[in-house]
């Protein structure tokens, strides 16, 4: 029973940290960049998330729109997204196109001076209050032989799901997925064929950060206390899934995500939990020394380096 | 390879034949004339500055260079812009045009005895600077020895980053073993304290400054150990894994320390004997600069730069790629470890929040702000991180707007770093320059 | 352009120079004190708290005209100095407050993280040190010059394992805490001694932790309602604890949370809204229902800042008073740093019964005051009633 209630548990932490690896992944995998700002752009999301939610539920209740809560938390999903992506097509304006040609690593150095700014630049506006995100879904809780799940639970976990296949589809599926995977196979000779390099870049920044502002806004509604320095944690560690994924891989970074989630979750059970990082992380070592490509990475051949 | 080659296009006009004047002038005045400058315009301070400061209507010398009273009273900026004009630049700029003559022909007996007196004669007039500009205050003191343990692990960290062009993430975590082991050490034998009760030897304090060493040394062993967990899995093949490998090895090293009740815990481990003072730090920031700067040019750091280029390339080149990797990060985590060993030592007090997430943003913004691939550029990286990151303090909460901005405006405008691939030629350094632009 | 006239500007700028500071300012009329407050970090409403309880003190100065001491009046300064919640940083700020701004006495840091490092920064230059809410014994451990307004770990766990049994008469409790945060280990151990000592060895059904920063909780506590434990002690912050509550809710964790000082804030309540009513925690004062000088003050700051002061809050604003009676006890500023702050010390020292909002106050000679705890329940309305005291 514990460990299905585990398995619960693991699912819910694991689909942000899929959400927020993918974001990681695609900037890696198109331009073999590591986006160091993308925590950041999570923790932007979630605000945005806020103050959308807040905005339309002072608005329902003074009577201006008549809106059911359901609408309310779709409407806040979908614009916090729409929102967010502008916030990551700006960070790769800012810090990332100007140094197209410039060693990735100062690439990602400029990304992780980008999150600092926004995290400060959060603190600063919002002061240092903690937010205490609106609770969009009302709290039911089932029980299923002996294991606890809430509704919350369920919605985060499928619509996550959701998202992730629409990902998939979209790289797979459409023209400009297909750009972005020629961008990914080559992003030197793939621009000489009329491939538009900085729009791609740009669309890749945008979708990455939709999925983050995704991740933000259920983070909100699971854990619903918002500061300005809750990206760094999380960024870092779905960082580290989404290398673990493999490059470029959707499918790869999706599953590495939930699997981070599974090893904490897991560990914390089995293990004290006060060496819950030192085994979750010691696995994760393990792992890249028997698989060093991650799951679905190929394996190198020569590639520019820094 | 002139200094001229990595200078910033100066706009032409009044403003611009003025500098070029001012660079002429001043082109054949050595090394040896400035930090003689320096030294007097240091000593001129001690003497008459306090006197200036409160003349100017300050109530004592500005510290930082005036940037800290000028935040946090504007009023006082034509104060703190005239003490910093009378007390360093002028006497500066007029020791050191006034005795170029004398200096240029000292510094040409010094190099014609040994280039090795001639450095020492350097490094004895900076430490000399240092000193007695430190010597004024505690706070410029603490910060003059933080900027060079700084300047130390900034410097290891672009052995890997720069030199060798990999992204490590694990400094911190090599810092905090290093810190740890430095201080366990001297605290189990030299301090009476709750944790490990009375010391194991009971030496006089003035044995301690030889015992230092040793700690630091085993400070260093142990955080390369450390590297060599890190190192065997990430070199097996090229790619990225060190990024994460060692970003799991930060977290692996944080959370042991945590556990290990021992040693503290999340509580910290305090009471470091007051070893690591002025002398101590300088000569280890010496020793490490001077030993990582031969190492880079020496076979195996040439063979460094080549596996960077081009690592099938300089395997087929007879290079050993993997041996070559482990031997540089193992020696650039050393000195990791000893920077973090003398770290606990300035600070007496170490605790492992202190090696998280921020020590690893701070220690790259460090290495790319200075340059990569270049000794002299971790130097200017991590004194002015740290300078303006003291000078903006009275700024509170905008201070972590303003460092981001201007170290992305650093990496758009020069996306290698302020001083980068560039040589630290100590004979070109120190040489006289008699007429200028002779070569 | 000649070398003569550089070196004749120079020469004349000196000696001007020279004979101008001949005439300095003499005799100081400004007391100037040190706050060493976390402004940015991962507690910036710390931060915030300490600075507005010393400001708040401060207006009461000015509009006094000044502090009296020794029949005379003199200005204060306050010299606010960030230490980014980090301990290095808290080391610097102290020693540019004791060195450079040449400071009194200093205020803080509050957590032990950074109050620990910085009281050996002031033990060493001896400059008094009143740390308002540093609850780990090593702050002032063998440091004559460094004191603190707050009780002590050891005293809390005790007190909450006590209290439970008393109320509850509970024997079987868990404990979840953050391993790599030093206040919530020291006082989950206290706690776990303390109830070990009186339901005997393994009573502590689960000892769970978590890192700082975390958010899912939710395998911590499965381990926790898996293990028989009739409450849970979380000495947790306040964003924790909001977080904590409603996943133990949501897993179907209906027993009562009891908690310590930490959750002592405004945004504890606000955070995790009807959650929390009704637990149960031990810390300083009690918000709701106060009376006299508390209630006065609560007031203030909440009509100044649009909320109900935080524990820091309150300790502060005492440590501001005790500083003041400090100042004042001793009876004349030199303008000499040393005497003043040997003085200063000895002072602080002295103060008997010192009647703060917080509670009276005696230092012990280790520089922490002996003082009651409060148990506060959080009422259906969401306010901090007072329901018991426990005195040492």
């Amino acid at each position: 029973m514990i460990f299905f209630q585990n398995l619960v548990n693991a699912l819910q932490l694991g689909s942000f940290y899929a959400l927020i690896a993918l974001g990681y992944s695609m900037v890696y995998g198109v331009l073999m960049l590591f986006n160091f700002a993308h925590g950041d752009v999570f923790m932007v999301g979630a605000y945005i998330g806020f103050l959308v939610s807040t905005g339309l539920l002072t608005l329902a209740n003074l009577g201006a729109v008549a809106l059911p809560t359901w609408l309310i938390l779709a409407l806040t999903i979908i614009l916090a997204m729409f929102l967010t992506s502008f916030v990551g097509m700006l960070v790769e304006r800012v810090g990332y196109r100007p140094l197209r040609g410039a060693p990735r690593a100062s690439a990602a150095i400029s990304g992780l001076m980008i999150g600092i700014f926004l995290e400060t630049f959060v603190l600063w506006l919002g002061g240092p209050k903690r937010r205490s995100f609106p609770a969009l879904i009302e709290s039911t809780t089932y029980e299923l032989g002996g294991v606890i799940v809430t509704n919350k639970k369920i919605v985060i976990v499928l619509v996550s799901m959701l998202l992730m296949l629409a990902l998939h589809l979209f790289v797979r599926r459409t023209k400009w997925g297909m750009a972005m995977r020629a961008m990914a196979y080559d992003y030197v000779v793939v621009p000489l064929m009329g491939v538009p390099l900085n729009t791609i870049a740009a669309l890749t920044f945008g979708l990455g950060s939709a999925l983050a502002a995704a991740a933000g806004v259920f983070f909100g509604i699971a854990y619903p206390v918002l500061d300005p320095y809750m990206g760094i944690r999380y960024g870092w560690k779905a960082f580290v899934a989404a290398i673990l994924g493999g490059r470029g891989s959707v499918l790869g970074a999706a599953l590495a995500g939930f699997m981070l989630g599974f090893i904490e979750i897991f560990v914390a059970w089995i293990f004290p939990s006060t060496w819950r990082d030192l085994i979750a992380y010691s696995i994760i070592l393990l792992i890249l020394t028997l698989r060093p490509h991650g799951f679905f990475g190929e394996p190198y051949s020569a590639q520019l380096r820094l | 390879m002139g200094v001229e080659s990595g200078a910033i296009p100066v706009k032409a006009g009044r403003m611009g034949s003025l500098v070029s004047k001012a660079r002429a002038w001043y082109s054949g005045v050595p090394l040896l004339g400035w930090l003689l400058g320096v030294l007097v315009a240091v000593a001129l301070e001690h003497i008459l500055g306090r006197r200036v400061a409160r003349a100017l209507g300050m109530s004592k010398e500005p510290v930082l260079f005036g940037f800290v009273t000028m935040l946090r009273d504007p009023a006082l900026l034509p104060s703190a812009v005239l003490y910093v004009l009378l007390i360093y630049l002028l006497p500066i700029a007029a020791v050191a045009r006034l005795t170029a003559q004398l200096t240029n022909r000292l510094a040409a007996t010094l190099l014609s005895l040994s280039s090795g007196v001639s450095s020492a004669v350097h490094l004895g007039l900076i430490y000399g600077a240092l000193h007695l500009w430190s010597d004024l205050s505690d706070y410029r003191l603490l910060l003059v020895r933080l900027t060079l343990i700084a300047i130390m692990v900034t410097l290891s960290l672009n052995l890997v980053n720069g030199y060798m062009g990999e992204f490590s993430c694990s400094h911190p975590g090599f810092m905090a073993l290093g810190a740890y082991t430095a201080s366990v050490f001297t605290v189990i034998l030299f301090v009476d304290d709750r944790v490990f009760g009375a010391p194991l030897l009971a030496l006089p304090p003035l044995l301690g400054q030889f015992v230092f060493p040793i700690a630091l040394i085993l400070g260093g062993v142990v955080a390369a150990l450390g590297a060599l967990l890190v190192a065997v899995p990430s070199f097996r093949t090229r790619g990225d894994y060190l990024a994460i490998v060692s970003l799991a090895f930060m977290f692996i090293v944080k959370s042991l320390i945590e556990n290990l009740e021992i040693v503290g815990g999340p509580r910290g481990l305090q009471g470091q004997p007051d070893w690591a003072n002025l002398p101590t730090v300088f000569l280890w920031a010496v020793a490490c600069i001077w030993i990582i700067n031969n190492f880079v040019r020496s076979t195996l750091g040439k063979a460094l730069n080549a596996v960077r280029d081009g690592e099938m390339a300089a395997n087929a080149m007879t290079v050993d790629t993997r041996r070559t990797k482990m031997v540089a990060f193992l020696f650039a985590a050393f000195w990791a470890g000893v920077a973090g060993g003398l770290f606990a030592h300035v600070l007496r007090y170490v605790n492992p929040g202190t090696f998280d997430l921020k020590k690893l943003a701070e220690v790259l913004a460090m290495v790319y702000l200075g340059g990569l691939n270049s000794v002299m550029g971790s130097i200017v990286g991590a004194v002015g991180f740290n300078l303006l990151s003291e000078a903006l303090r009275p700024l509170q909460i905008i201070k972590w707007m303003i460092i981001p901005v201007l170290l992305i405006l650093v990496m758009i405008f020069r996306p290698t770093g302020l001083i980068a691939f560039r040589e630290f030629d100590v004979q070109e350094l120190i040489r006289p320059k008699g007429e200028p632009q002779q070569h | 352009m000649s070398k003569k006239h550089t070196f004749r500007l120079v020469a004349l700028l000196l000696v001007g120079a020279t004979i101008l500071g001949a005439c300095g300012p003499a005799g100081p009329d400004t007391i100037k004190i040190g706050i060493n407050a976390p402004l940015t970090g991962d507690i910036p409403k710390v931060g915030e708290g300490t600075k507005f309880a010393a400001e708040m003190w401060l207006a009461d100065i000015e509009a006094a005209g000044g502090l009296e001491v020794g029949g005379k009046k003199y200005n204060v300064e306050l010299v606010i100095e960030d230490n980014e919640s980090k301990a290095e940083s808290a080391t610097k700020a102290s020693t540019k407050l004791i060195t450079q701004d040449e400071v009194l006495i200093i205020v803080g840091p509050q957590s032990s993280k950074q109050a620990v490092p910085a009281g050996g920064v002031a033990n060493d230059n001896e400059t008094p040190m009143v740390s308002p809410w540093s609850t780990n014994p090593n702050t002032t451990l063998d440091r004559p010059w460094v004191f603190r307004s707050c009780f002590l770990d050891p005293f809390q766990g005790p007190v909450a394992a006590n209290f439970i049994t008393e109320e509850f008469g509970f024997s079987k409790a868990a404990v979840l805490y953050d391993v790599a945060s030093d206040y919530p280990k020291g006082l989950a151990e206290f706690f776990k001694a303390a109830w070990e000592d009186l339901h005997g060895a393994g009573s502590v059904a689960a000892f769970e932790s978590f890192t700082t920063g975390d958010a899912d909780f939710s395998s911590q506590l499965t381990n926790i309602i898996n293990s028989g434990a009739e409450v849970i002690f979380t000495p947790q912050y306040y964003n924790e604890v909001a977080l904590i509550v409603q996943q133990a809710h949501e897993l179907g964790w209906d027993k009562p949370i009891v908690g310590s000082d930490s959750w002592g804030s405004a945004e504890t309540v606000e955070l995790c809204g009807a959650d929390c009513y009704g637990l149960f925690f031990s810390t300083h004062y009690a918000a709701a229902g106060a009376t006299g000088a508390t209630k006065a003050f609560i007031d203030r700051y909440e009509a100044e800042h649009g909320y109900v002061p935080d524990d820091v809050g309150a300790l502060t604003w005492d440590t501001m008073l005790i500083v003041q009676e400090a100042i004042q006890g001793c009876g004349e500023v030199s303008g000499e740093l040393e005497k003043d702050r040997q003085c200063v010390r000895d002072a602080l020292a002295r103060i008997k019964d010192f009647d703060g909002i917080t509670g009276k106050m005696t230092f012990t000679e280790e520089g922490d005051p002996i003082k009651c705890a409060v148990i506060v329940r959080i009422s259906e309305a969401g306010e901090f009633e007072f329901y018991k005291s426990a005195c040492p």
